[in-house]
């Protein structure tokens, strides 16, 4: 395997594809590459490339999580999501982009099992184990994405630059198709380069785990105040970081016979985060 | 009261001595197995198979052979000796035979110049497989194709069982096994599979001696055990084969069976070089045994005094692919399956079957984890319903020396069930903290899931104990070896005894023992190897602290004896050097009928603890925090009390990790969960502090009175704990782990 050290955003866009994946601290990468689920014949770095650092609202996507959690600059539910993901030897490795980025944890895709979202024809979880899995967004596949930033960003309302435009970080996550499998709509070779993360009025980031540190959520619930409402996004819930409208709008969720228990922690969760971040001051 | 603050270099029975390994493992200077370098070494590699159940239709190496830094590729062809090993029954193959039975088993092996280049040329291996339907439904097993032709457990003196897959079936039948109560309880309790998560992969090196034999410096729990396992299948004399103890990270019963001793030792012989071994952590998970997943139904029928009259039992262990120590787990979870309780009346009825998924044997607490958890969920159902304080329901049942278990055995030592049970509950609970707290002190921990909303608090109480010692006629002893020699200030002792320190502090134990002895600060502890003296057994069965004394103990006396004899001291290069075996009271089998003790009795002696857990539940989300456990726990005689009580604190994390969240996953045989990330263990955050008391009935027939301490704290927490859940959210939780589907949704 090769390591390619581009100069420049544009020539590590152009080096991607064709067996080249971009690397940033690797704890996501390096575990697939080793299992086989990512093959790749160069890594393309992206350290020199990719903004590291924060000014004001805009974060650079190769910030580290353990840089994100201790500034006060940062929101509150982005602090709280990033201090919460993995451990403190992780996150001071994991990037912020890579993080957005990161796989489902769902064990038959992480065993390369041939589900429907490697591109096979059925969700072995529906019909096995799938308690860690979703409540929304399960026709095809019921993973539940892992990201606590995400959830934390997706509330906070951030937008993406990348190499190839500036898009909503609710329109880089899609749910997977018959003709399309992935679960982002990035372009080959995009790179996410900053994030503008809007200050909210107050915001907070609660995660449910089944252990009391150093797990993943079975559902995370970030909420944001701004002054015309306040705004809810989960993570562990679906395919993809999922947006609610509203608290009432749990009650849509679609939860399988194993994740029905997720929709009464969403529902409780909910409760306190809202309670937490306080109504909007012009209301 | 709790570990004393205060330790000495050099104590004797009975004082708090610091740990020899304690100073160079928090350092980071202790030397693990997986430190392991000789000169020269190769890298060794195991390739495994991908299914659960399949036959092997072809092996075919030719590739992998050729590859760069390659010097061996072996197969079953080339075991050569005995082709299958076992602890008990030689069932599992070297390599696999045709035949894959579990997902991960071993199939061939390789020896390169680098790891990496061993790992590539065992991708090369390619073996074709013909998938084979697994039989993974224990409650089916007994009525699916037998996994294993024969029957590797016929003969051996067992109850007949002829239904196919059963490794071993025990019915125990106490007094009317029809008699009635006034008041009857039944439930249905089951247990996930337990890892051991030992820190330390299983690893080990192998050096040929370049006569034909071979030195494998390994992290085991017994190693004349390996020897006589190893050895045959190597086709060499037990003296050709030399085990050394290697650095142990950890073992809690999943370093009984071999993992890659033999392995390594043919990829030596066969390259003439030293081959090391080292699983990494996903490989570590299918390379031991687990704990027995367990479904038992029991129903107790009481008088309303709260009097037991009959205990029914019926336990079914998933034992895996091959039978390691199940036979002697499935004695253990049917002898106590009643509890430290007098029941006049049992009918215990114990299967234990052979299936696809992972193997399972021995692990900390043996068969009386699982019994544990069921039969305290069962006193706590009979308080409800007799409405009968929890504490004084079990004191009204409790045995007590002279009373029988169902399996007719009299206790003849010391059994101080009452007073454990008496300490235990009258140790002062803390009282509920104020809110508004710090996250880390409310259920949910880190996550900041709550500040108060929908937590609600529970005490829990429950008892235990199991049989310290090896039992049903094991002939159980341990050798130690003392050497006197002069030195320049009076006469100074080495002492040799194969007893394997895995983190539980032997090495203390025998330091302290000879230093009583002998009266005497100048010993020093000699190498453990099979070839310096004779067998100590297991590192099990809590067993250890009272064999490895006892051996001890002898010696020293035989040594002293000898020193007299020549007068009271030695001339500068005289020695004295003498060995002694030392056995405990001889055991005899369980009648293969009735589960009735023939003969002396089954079992040497029993130990014996109590648990009082405080948790609080937030019964919106399901979140828990284990808030403070007390503990009183029948020791015998505390050798090391410091150590001891390192014993209780870590055998209650283990029961937890159980009660709340450690469970392997398995999906048609294969393990789903193989990591750290998926299979979570408890943190220092999960664990609550422990209030531990030390109950000293000396045992009658041990050196210094001593019993065993490392299993009671690892049977009783996990039943402990999910009494204290039940007490806080009102619901039966009659699996563990207890997760948080089980408990959100209360009114
Ligand atoms: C044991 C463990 C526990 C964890 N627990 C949690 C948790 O609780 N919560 C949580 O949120 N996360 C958790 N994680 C995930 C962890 O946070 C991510 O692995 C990490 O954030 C990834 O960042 P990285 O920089 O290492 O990414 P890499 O591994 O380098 O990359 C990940 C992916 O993103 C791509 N990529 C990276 N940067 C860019 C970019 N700028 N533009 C385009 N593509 C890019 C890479 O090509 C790759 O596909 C855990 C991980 C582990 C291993
Ligand atoms: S949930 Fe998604 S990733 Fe998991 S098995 Fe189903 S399709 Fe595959």
């Amino acid at each position: 395997m090769e390591l390619l050290r581009p100069e420049s955003a544009e020539a590590a866009s152009a080096a991607l594809g064709n067996g080249s994946v971009a690397l940033a601290g690797g704890t996501e990468l390096v575990p697939l590459l080793r299992d086989g689920i990512v093959r790749a014949e160069k890594l393309v770095e992206l350290r020199d490339v990719v903004p590291r650092g924060f000014d004001g609202t805009r974060i650079g996507a190769g910030t580290t999580l353990a840089e994100l959690e201790v500034d006060p600059q940062i929101p509150q539910a982005l602090r709280e999501a990033c201090s919460l993901a993995a451990s403190p030897q992780l996150r001071s490795m994991s990037t912020l982009g890579g993080n957005l980025l990161q796989a489902t944890r769902c064990w038959y895709w992480r065993l390369n099992f041939p589900c429907y979202l490697h591109g096979g024809d059925v969700c072995h979880a529906k019909a096995g184990q799938h308690r860690e899995h979703a409540i929304f967004g399960s026709d095809r596949c019921a993973s539940a994405h892992p990201s606590d930033p995400a959830a934390a960003l997706l509330a906070l309302g951030a937008r993406l630059h990348t190499t190839a435009r500036e898009l909503p970080l609710s329109e880089l996550y899609r749910l997977p198709t018959d003709d399309n499998r992935d679960v982002t709509a990035l372009e080959p070779g995009e790179l996410i380069l900053e994030l503008d993360v809007p200050q909210p009025e107050a915001s907070v980031y609660l995660k449910a785990m089944e252990r009391r540190k150093w797990s993943f959520a079975l559902v995370g619930v970030a909420a944001a105040r701004f002054a015309d409402g306040v705004r809810l996004a989960l993570a562990g819930v679906a395919p993809v970081p999922w947006a609610l409208s509203s608290p009432d709008a749990l009650e849509q969720a679609t939860p399988l016979p194993g994740t029905a228990y997720k929709v009464d922690i969403a529902r409780a969760l909910i409760r306190r985060a809202v309670e937490a971040v306080g109504a909007p001051r012009s209301a | 009261m709790n570990a004393p603050a205060r330790t000495l270099e050099l104590g004797r029975v009975g004082e708090s001595v610091k740990r020899v390994d304690a100073i160079p493992k928090v350092t980071g200077e202790f030397a693990y197995s997986s430190d392991l370098f000789a000169a020269g070494m190769l890298w060794g590699h195991t390739v495994r198979s991908p299914h659960a159940h399949a036959l092997i239709e072809e092996v075919d190496i030719s590739e992998a052979v050729g590859m760069a830094g390659v010097h061996a590729v072996l197969t079953h062809t080339d075991v050569p000796g005995a082709k299958a090993y076992g602890l008990e029954f030689a069932d599992q193959p070297v390599l696999a035979i045709e035949r894959v039975r579990y997902f991960g088993e071993p199939v061939a092996i390789v020896a390169a110049e680098h790891p990496e280049q061993a790992r590539r040329a065992a991708e090369r291996i390619r073996v074709a497989y013909e998938p084979l339907e697994p039989v993974v439904d224990p409650e089916r097993a007994t009525e699916q194709e037998p996994i294993h032709d024969g029957r590797p457990t016929a003969g051996h003196g067992f109850r007949d069982d002829p239904r196919p897959n059963v490794v071993r079936s025990i019915v125990i039948r106490h007094g009317d096994p029809d008699a009635q109560g006034e008041v009857t309880v039944s439930g249905v309790y089951e247990l996930g599979i337990q890892d051991q998560a030992f820190l330390g992969p299983e690893s080990g090196l192998a050096v040929p001696d370049g006569e034909g034999g071979v030195d494998v410096y390994v992290a085991t729990q017994w190693l004349h055990v390996d020897r006589d396992q190893v050895a045959p299948c190597l086709g060499l004399d037990p003296e050709q084969v030399r085990i050394h103890l290697s650095g142990v990270g950890g073992a809690f019963g999943g370093r009984e069976d071999l993992s890659m001793q033999i392995h390594a030792s043919m990829l030596a012989l066969h390259t003439n070089r030293p081959v090391k071994m080292v699983y990494n952590r996903e490989e570590s998970f299918v390379g031991h045994i687990h704990r027995h997943p367990a479904k038992i139904w029991m129903e107790h029928r009481a008088k309303r005094d709260g009097k037991l009259v009959n205990v029914r039992a019926r336990i079914l262990l998933d034992g895996g692919a091959y039978a390691s120590s199940s036979a002697a787990v499935t004695a253990n979870a049917s002898a106590f399956a009643c509890g430290p309780y007098a029941v006049e009346n049992a009918l215990v009825e114990c299967a234990c079957v052979y299936t696809n998924n992972p193997p399972c044997g021995a692990m900390r607490g043996f068969g009386a984890v699982q019994s544990c958890f069921a039969h305290e969920a069962q006193m706590d159902k009979l308080g409800a319903e007799l409405g009968m304080d929890p504490v004084e329901l079990r004191l009204r049942n409790a045995l007590a020396p002279g009373d029988s278990l169902p399996t007719g055995q009299k206790i003849t030592g010391s059994f101080p069930a009452a007073e454990v049970i008496r300490r235990a509950a009258a140790l002062p609970i803390p009282e509920p903290e104020e809110l508004p707290r710090d996250a880390l002190r409310l259920p949910g921990g880190s996550g900041n899931t709550t500040r108060g909303e929908g937590v609600r608090r529970g005490v829990g109480f429950a008892v235990g104990f199991k049989n310290v010692c090896y039992s049903e006629g094991f002939d159980d002893s341990t050798a130690a070896r003392v050497r006197l020699a002069a030195s320049d200030d009076g006469i100074a002792a080495v002492v040799h005894c194969a007893a394997a320190e895995v983190g539980q502090g032997v090495v203390n134990v025998i330091l302290q023992t000879a230093r009583t002895e002998l009266d005497l600060d100048e010993v020093v502890l000699g190498s453990a190897t099979t070839s310096s003296v004779g067998s100590a057994g297991s590192a099990s069965a809590s067993r250890m602290t009272w064999m490895a004394a006892g051996a001890v103990q002898l010696a020293c006396r035989a040594a002293k004896d000898e020193l007299e004899r020549r007068g009271g001291d030695l001339e500068h290069g005289e020695t004295i050097d003498v060995e002694r075996v030392y056995h405990h009271r001889p055991t005899t089998p369980l009648d293969r009928e009735t589960g009735q003790v023939t003969g002396d009795g089954a079992h040497v002696a029993y130990i014996c603890a109590a648990m009082r857990v405080v948790a609080e539940v937030d019964v919106e989300l399901g979140l828990t925090r284990v808030v403070w456990i007390g503990t009183a726990q029948d020791v015998g005689k505390a050798v090391n009390p410091q150590a001891v009580y390192g014993q209780i604190e870590g055998g209650i994390a283990q029961g937890l990790g159980l009660a709340l969240m450690e469970e392997i996953q398995t999906q048609d045989g294969l393990i789903t969960n193989a990591s750290f990330t998926d299979y979570l263990i408890p943190t220092t955050l999960d664990m609550p502090p422990v209030e531990a008391q030390l109950v000293e009935e000396p045992e009658p027939d041990a050196p210094y009175g001593v019993k065993g301490v490392g299993e009671p704290p690892t049977v009783v927490s996990t039943a402990a704990v999910a009494s204290a859940l039940r007490d806080a959210t009102g619901r039966q939780l009659t699996r563990v782990p207890v997760r948080p589907d089980e408990i959100v949704g209360l009114p």
